[in-house]
């Protein structure tokens, strides 16, 4: 077999599996409606932070709950330098990256010497602050106003460009950008960094013995995730158009650990489906308004006995029962 | 993992978004039921839960009360609910999914600003009309008609003629001129404070502090002795009915009652207030929009009925001003003749609506003119002192 | 009007220390947050608010009735999900107990309604204290408070039970092979921990007026910082943490401005992170 058999399976097959994911997504829109894609868009928005939990929380055994904080940083950066120097979206969006992990740094410093319980209630104390901080810093965020009317992205290089408009275009919008936050996260992860990261969350002081300052590596972490927290707020704020103090409540944390831990914390493919998942869940349950956060509620607690490890491990060990000779013969390959 | 490789996982990743996205597609609403749609969003759950009921009751009141007559044109009208936990995301999806899958042509929402800028893009490109009877960004309608939205209306007053109504009876016939600001920390309560300090010169007033309370917030006492101690003669509130109650109980146990007097704006009018606090609410000067007092026949009659439908509860002003614009939007539909939204559209910007409280009329940005109520509290009865209106004055951009 | 201002925060803070002592033993012994703590807190407001609204009793009598209804059903949520906890990661523990927060505050939406409900009782009554007039209720729950934390601190250091509470917080393991029931430990703190934050929403809530289904948010929020700054699982530091954390915010509000004040309880919950991470009252971090 020439081609691609010629490669070697080992390759032929995730490679094969990957095309037909990519060209699933790219034809999507013609078969998916206005709300459906507006649902996957959402599905973006919180998969960029999610993406980030997941490296500091399942590469790095962090868990913390500032992540929606720094979104917000990223959402207020994008939207504010649209708005006054009306910039392409590349480089609000870059900025957008590099303002939160800035902000993250002076936080990270003193964060990262607690222990487990201590780091997440300081976490959820940094939310606070900064929403206290966009409420009171009227001058540059207009306080609870909020800022509205945030412009489109605009795609172009420095002047012009085309701008996105339609729900079908912000989807694939947010592909790319998804697409390339993937690679970014594959890319750490699978460094000499990532590995050491790894190493981290298995056991710290093994993983100091080896060699190399587990501090700075953790700092990295940390400092990253703001940076992929930051893209999703660009990304959010110039599809809702509209940025307040609302952003930093509560439910939008929430929102994102259950999208990492219910997906599977630690793997790659755990939070994208548990963003999809968890948004068109949270969706398809409008069908019962009264009972919605109810039964929201109710899946959450039954999964984590269900699926401790995330949907993710539920998959593998259905797919276990599933193709069990096939994976037998895939082995010996 | 090793069973899991990449192929089969994003296989069944795809087969699995394909039935939920396929969950989310259910439709609700045959497109030829005869009904008039109409969405309602708002906080239905989490912290502003009690402002989404509100506004679900009053237009669900009204809803009934025009069925029953025989409904508009010989439609029925249908409302569709949707939760938006005043979060902008969780709004657009929910509105999305109303005009998707119920064929919503007509929308009251939302109560909290944010949302409801949200929803002007989403609503301007759908050509469905945003009927907003809750908000107070001013933002909203300075962006609507001639301002850009032309699918947006707000039938809720703002706050730029409020603040100078209350301020100036305050100085001129109470001889209020030391306040102290305690306002509710959003857009409502800080918005209608910037715009009472346009005032403070005109009419000699000067502010002796300056804080604002979360919504949620039950403690007043440490601010109420800074007060105390701050000689002022009144605290220039906006606020909430649930807010006001907490803060006029307060008052009374910090021994302020008949000391110092609330104005501005809080439903401090509402029965249930005064109730709590009646030394406290006596003299309090406000400027509403409504009341549950106000003594016209169709006011009374909405109050009876709300209170006879829901338990004996009493309405606040957000169930009065979802029930009115459910009523506003019928006239509008029979005023136009049609149910086409495009006729409705215009029928709603050159309507002169008779309301509950008055004349009911839009100016060019989409921004209801209405009656405002000068209201002070008198031996427990709220007593009417002036009636203006809300007409907004823009300055030129 | 600063011993004014120090008066009420000696009485705000009760309520804060009252409040979260609940979620410091239960963290102790389970070693998980509970993100549902405040719902407990609504409930017991709730269930007092129904006895006298629907059943006509006097606040006395919703008082006992409140707190059986929740321990009831904190049992069964202990039982079903609380306990199953111990075998938990840290993280997945708070997905269980958000969860069960969003089932709670829906059902009483979904039972009551989503408007705001007026609480009918309670002793409002102003008394003059320390020069300040407060209301008969907040000086009850000071003395109620005051007579909870010493009852909690004479259970875990005198009796028996407090033994075992002990030993499960330091040592699971050892406690498998001692033959402590862990699970029965927790279940019973658990609902111990439920029944204080219940008892607690049903003595302020003559003074918060609103109950609605929503009201617990902000509760669990403000526990997170008390418990930290005690020390977690330090139950006489959430005393000591809950005073100083109402007298703080009182000045805040009272020198600088309301707005400020929510902003207080996280900044001291960082600063007690950074500087003493133990918490000001606790000399060894566990946590």
């Amino acid at each position: 077999m020439s081609g691609i058999g010629s490669i070697g399976p080992h390759v032929a097959k995730p490679v094969a599996g990957g095309c037909l994911v990519v060209a699933s997504l790219v034809l999507l829109p013609v078969v998916a409606t206005s709300y459906q894609l507006g649902t996957l868009v959402v599905s973006m928005v919180f998969l960029l932070p999610a993406l980030g939990l997941n490296l500091i929380l399942g590469y790095t055994g962090m868990l913390s709950l500032a992540q929606m904080g720094f979104f917000g940083v990223g959402g207020y950066t994008s939207a504010l330098l649209a708005m006054h120097f009306g910039t392409p979206f590349w480089l609000n969006f870059l900025a957008a990256c590099v303002v939160p992990a800035l902000v993250a740094i002076p936080l990270a410093i003193p964060a990262l010497r607690l222990r487990h319980t201590s780091f997440v209630m300081c976490t959820i104390a940094f939310v606070f602050i900064l929403e206290s901080v966009s409420k009171n810093w009227v001058s540059v965020t207009r306080g609870d106003m909020g800022l509205s009317s945030v412009p489109r992205p605009r795609l172009g290089l420095w002047s012009g460009g085309f701008e996105v408009h339609t729900v079908v275009q912000y989807y694939y919008l947010g592909l790319l950008l998804c697409m390339l936050a993937v690679a970014a996260l594959v890319a750490i992860v699978r460094s000499p960094a990532g590995r050491y990261m790894i190493a981290i969350r298995e056991d710290e002081i093994l993983a100091a013995s080896v060699g190399g300052r587990t501090w700075h590596y953790r700092l990295a972490a940390f400092v990253l995730s703001a940076a992929f927290a930051g893209a999703g707020g660009s990304y959010y704020v110039h599809y809702i158009t509209v940025i307040s103090p609302t952003v930093f409540d509560p439910s939008y944390t929430n929102t994102v650990l259950v999208v990492v831990l219910g997906g599977g914390v630690g793997t790659i493919s755990g939070p994208i489906l548990g963003s999809v998942v968890f948004v068109a869940l949270s969706e398809a349950l409008r069908v019962a308004p009264e009972l919605r956060m109810m039964i929201y509620g109710l899946i959450l607690t039954v999964s984590v006995f269900a699926f401790p490890k995330g949907l993710i491990e539920l998959l593998a060990s259905v797919a276990k029962r599933a193709w069990p000779l096939r994976a037998r013969r895939s082995h010996a390959d | 993992m090793r069973y899991l490789t990449t192929k089969r996982a994003l296989l069944m990743l795809t087969a699995l978004c394909g039935m939920c996205l396929a969950g989310g597609q259910v439709p609700t609403a045959r497109a030829d039921s005869g009904n008039i749609e109409v969405g309602v969003i708002g906080p239905m759950t989490g912290a502003n839960a009690p402002y989404g009921s509100l506004a679900w009751r009053g237009a669900s009141l009204a809803v009934k009360e025009i069925n029953a007559a025989g409904g508009v044109l010989g439609h029925k009208i249908e409302l569709v609910r949707g939760d938006s936990q005043c979060t902008p995301v969780e709004g657009v999806l929910a509105l999305q999914r109303m005009i998707e899958n119920n064929h919503i042509h007509f929308v009251l929402g939302d109560i909290c600003s944010s949302a409801t800028l949200a929803y002007e893009p989403i609503v301007e490109n759908a050509k469905v009309l945003l009927l907003n009877a809750a908000s107070s960004d001013p933002a909203i309608t300075h962006k609507a008609g001639v301002g850009g939205f032309k699918w947006v209306f707000r039938d809720y007053p703002t706050d730029e003629q409020r603040a100078g109504i209350v301020l100036k009876y305050a100085a001129e016939q109470d001889h209020i001129h030391k306040v102290a600001i305690l306002s509710v920390d959003n857009d409502y309560g800080r918005g209608a404070i910037a715009l009472s300090k346009e005032f403070f010169q005109r009419y000699g007033i000067t502010a002796v502090s300056e804080d604002y309370f979360q919504a949620a917030t039950t403690e007043f006492l440490p601010v109420l002795n800074k007060i105390k101690d701050s000689g002022a003669q009144a605290i220039l509130m906006y606020g909430y009915a649930a807010s006001s109650r907490l803060v006029a109980r307060q008052m009374l146990e910090s021994g302020l009652a008949g000391k110092i007097i609330l104005i501005g704006n809080g439903d401090f009018t509402n029965p249930q207030t005064i109730a709590a606090a009646p030394s406290v609410l006596n003299g309090a000067i406000e400027a509403a929009a409504w009341s549950p007092d106000f003594d016209s026949a169709r006011s009374k009659t909405f109050v009876h009925d709300y209170e006879a439908t829901y338990d004996g509860e009493v309405p606040q002003v957000h169930a009065f001003t979802h029930w009115e614009a459910i009523n506003l939007l019928a006239a509008a539909i029979r005023k136009a003749g049609s149910v086409d939204p495009t006729a409705v559209r215009h029928a709603l910007e050159g309507i002169s609506f008779e309301g509950a409280t008055g004349e009911v009329k839009f100016d060019d940005h989409h921004q209801a003119d209405l009656p405002m109520i000068l209201y002070q509290v008198e031996n427990g009865k709220p007593v009417i002192k002036g009636v203006s209106r809300t007409a907004v004055v823009y300055s030129k951009p | 009007m600063l011993q004014n201002l120090l008066t009420d925060g000696l009485v705000i803070g009760s309520v804060y220390a009252l409040v979260s002592v609940g979620m410091t033993v239960i963290l102790g012994v389970l070693g998980q947050i509970n993100f549902a703590h405040g719902e407990y807190y609504m409930a017991g407001a709730f269930a007092a608010w129904w006895g006298i609204d629907r059943l006509g009793l006097s606040y006395v009598a919703a008082i006992p009735l409140a707190l059986v209804i929740v321990a009831a059903i904190s049992l069964a949520i202990g039982y079903a999900v609380m306990q199953r906890l111990v075998d938990v990661s840290f993280d997945a523990g708070i997905i269980a107990t958000l969860g069960i927060s969003l089932l709670l505050q829906n059902t009483a939406t979904l039972l009551f309604g989503g408007t705001y409900q007026i609480f009918d009782g309670g002793w409002l009554e102003p008394v003059r204290v320390l020069g300040e007039d407060v209301a008969q209720q907040r000086v009850l729950i000071f003395v109620v408070t005051l007579a909870v934390f010493g009852g909690l601190e004479w259970l875990v250091r005198k009796s028996r039970f407090g033994k075992q509470m002990r030993a499960v917080a330091q040592n699971v393991e050892c406690c498998h092979i001692l033959g402590v029931d862990v699970r029965r430990v927790v279940l019973i703190t658990f609902v111990l921990g439920t029944t204080l934050a219940a008892l607690s929403g049903v003595l302020t809530a003559p003074i918060v007026m609103n109950v609605y289904g929503s009201m617990g948010e902000a509760i669990t929020l403000k526990s997170f910082a008390v418990i930290v700054m005690g020390g977690m699982g330090n139950i006489s530091g959430t005393l000591l943490a809950g005073w100083l954390l109402g007298i703080m915010e009182s000045l805040v509000a009272g020198y600088v401005g309301l707005q400020f004040r929510d902003a207080v309880a996280f900044a001291l919950l960082v600063l007690v992170l950074m500087w003493r991470p133990s918490g000001f009252f606790t000399t060894k971090a566990r946590y």
